[in-house]
C-alpha cells in the first residue's frame, strides 16, 4: 500500500498492449525549490523519452541548445511546445499529478496554466490531479468542468492500514490479542464517526 | 508484438510512468551516448525514483472504490473530446493515515 499507486498501476494494466502512455509526477513540500514548472513538465518528457526513446525533435532542440545557449534547459514556453509536439504523436496520455497543493502556490498556477494550454489543443490528454480540498478553486479557475471526487477511506482501507501498522509494530512486546482486537474494532468505529 | 513497439514496463514499487507506443523511434542505448545528457537536460527531477519515506501518499490512499466510479471509468475510457479531461481527487493528506497517527 505504501509503495505502489493503485491508480497508476491500474491505468498501466489497462494501457498494456495499446499505444497509451501513463506518466506520474509527485509534488513534495520538501522539493519545492527544484519542482519548477519547467522541471515538472520536463519530467513528463523524461518519462516518455526514457521508456520510448528520444523523439527526433527533442534531440534537435537539445543540440541547438548545446550549440547556441550553452546547453541551457528550455524555458517554460519552449518546454510546453516540445511537450505538445511529443504528446501529439501519442494515441493517448494519462498524466497523474499527486499532491498538487505541495507545489509552491505560484507554480501550481503556472503548471495548471501550462496544462490548460496543452489540453486546449490536444484532445488525447487526460489529467488526474490529487490534492487537499482547498486547491479546488484554483483547479476550477483553469478547468471549469473538472470532475471532482472526494476521497475518504473506507472501512476496509482503514482495517488494512491498521493491519499493516500492527505488523510493523516496533514494540511488539506491549501487544497482545486483546489489545489488537480492540484496536481493530475501536479505531475504524471512531473514524467512521468523524 | 508489433515491430518497434515498446512493451509496458512493470511498475509495482515506483509511482511512475509506463509507456507503450509506436510513434517514437527508439534508438538503442549503446549507440546513443547523447541519450543520458538529453534526459538530464529535460529535467533534473527523477520522478521514476519516488523516494521512500514520502509522507503524504495521496494517490496511495485512493481506494479501489474510486476506480469503480462512473466518473473515473468515463474519464479513462471515453473517446477523446467526449469527456472532461481533468479529474481531481481531493482529500486531506493521507486520509486514513494521518488520522490514525
Amino acid at each position: 500500500m505504501n509503495n505502489s499507486s493503485l491508480v497508476i498501476d491500474r491505468l498501466c494494466d489497462q494501457a498494456a498492449g495499446k499505444d497509451v502512455a501513463v506518466v506520474g509526477l509527485y509534488c513534495d513540500f520538501l522539493a519545492q525549490q527544484e519542482q519548477s514548472t519547467t522541471n515538472m513538465l520536463g519530467a513528463i518528457l523524461k518519462q516518455l523519452a526514457s521508456r520510448g526513446g528520444i523523439p527526433e525533435h527533442i534531440r534537435e532542440a537539445f543540440r541547438k541548445s548545446e550549440k547556441e545557449f550553452g546547453g541551457r534547459r528550455p524555458r517554460l514556453p519552449n518546454m510546453v511546445e516540445i511537450l505538445k509536439k511529443t504528446i501529439a504523436s501519442l494515441q493517448r496520455i494519462f498524466v497523474c499529478i499527486d499532491a498538487l497543493d505541495e507545489l509552491a502556490p505560484k507554480r501550481q498556477r503556472e503548471l495548471l496554466e501550462s496544462l490548460q494550454e496543452i489540453v486546449r489543443v490536444l484532445p488525447n490528454v487526460r489529467i488526474l490531479l490529487t490534492g487537499r480540498p482547498h486547491i479546488d478553486d484554483e483547479i476550477v479557475e483553469f478547468f471549469r468542468e473538472a470532475v471532482r471526487i472526494p476521497i475518504s477511506p473506507t472501512g476496509d482501507d482503514i482495517r488494512s492500514y491498521l493491519e499493516m501498522r500492527l505488523k510493523h509494530d516496533t514494540t511488539p512486546k506491549a501487544m497482545d490479542d486483546e489489545l489488537r482486537a480492540d484496536i481493530m474494532r475501536v479505531i475504524p468505529e471512531k473514524i467512521s464517526e468523524m | 508484438m508489433l515491430p518497434g513497439r515498446q512493451q509496458v514496463i512493470g511498475n509495482v514499487n515506483s509511482f511512475n510512468a509506463s509507456t507503450n507506443y509506436n510513434n517514437i523511434v527508439n534508438i538503442s542505448a549503446g549507440q546513443d551516448a547523447e541519450r543520458h545528457q538529453i534526459l538530464r537536460w529535460l529535467s533534473p527531477l527523477e520522478p521514476q525514483q519516488r523516494h521512500e519515506g514520502v509522507q503524504n501518499d495521496r494517490l496511495d490512499s485512493v481506494g479501489n472504490w474510486v476506480l469503480e466510479t462512473n466518473e473515473f471509468r468515463k474519464w479513462r475510457d471515453a473517446e477523446d473530446g467526449c469527456v472532461e479531461p481533468v479529474l481531481f481527487f481531493y482529500g486531506s493528506p493521507g486520509v486514513g493515515k494521518t488520522y490514525l497517527r
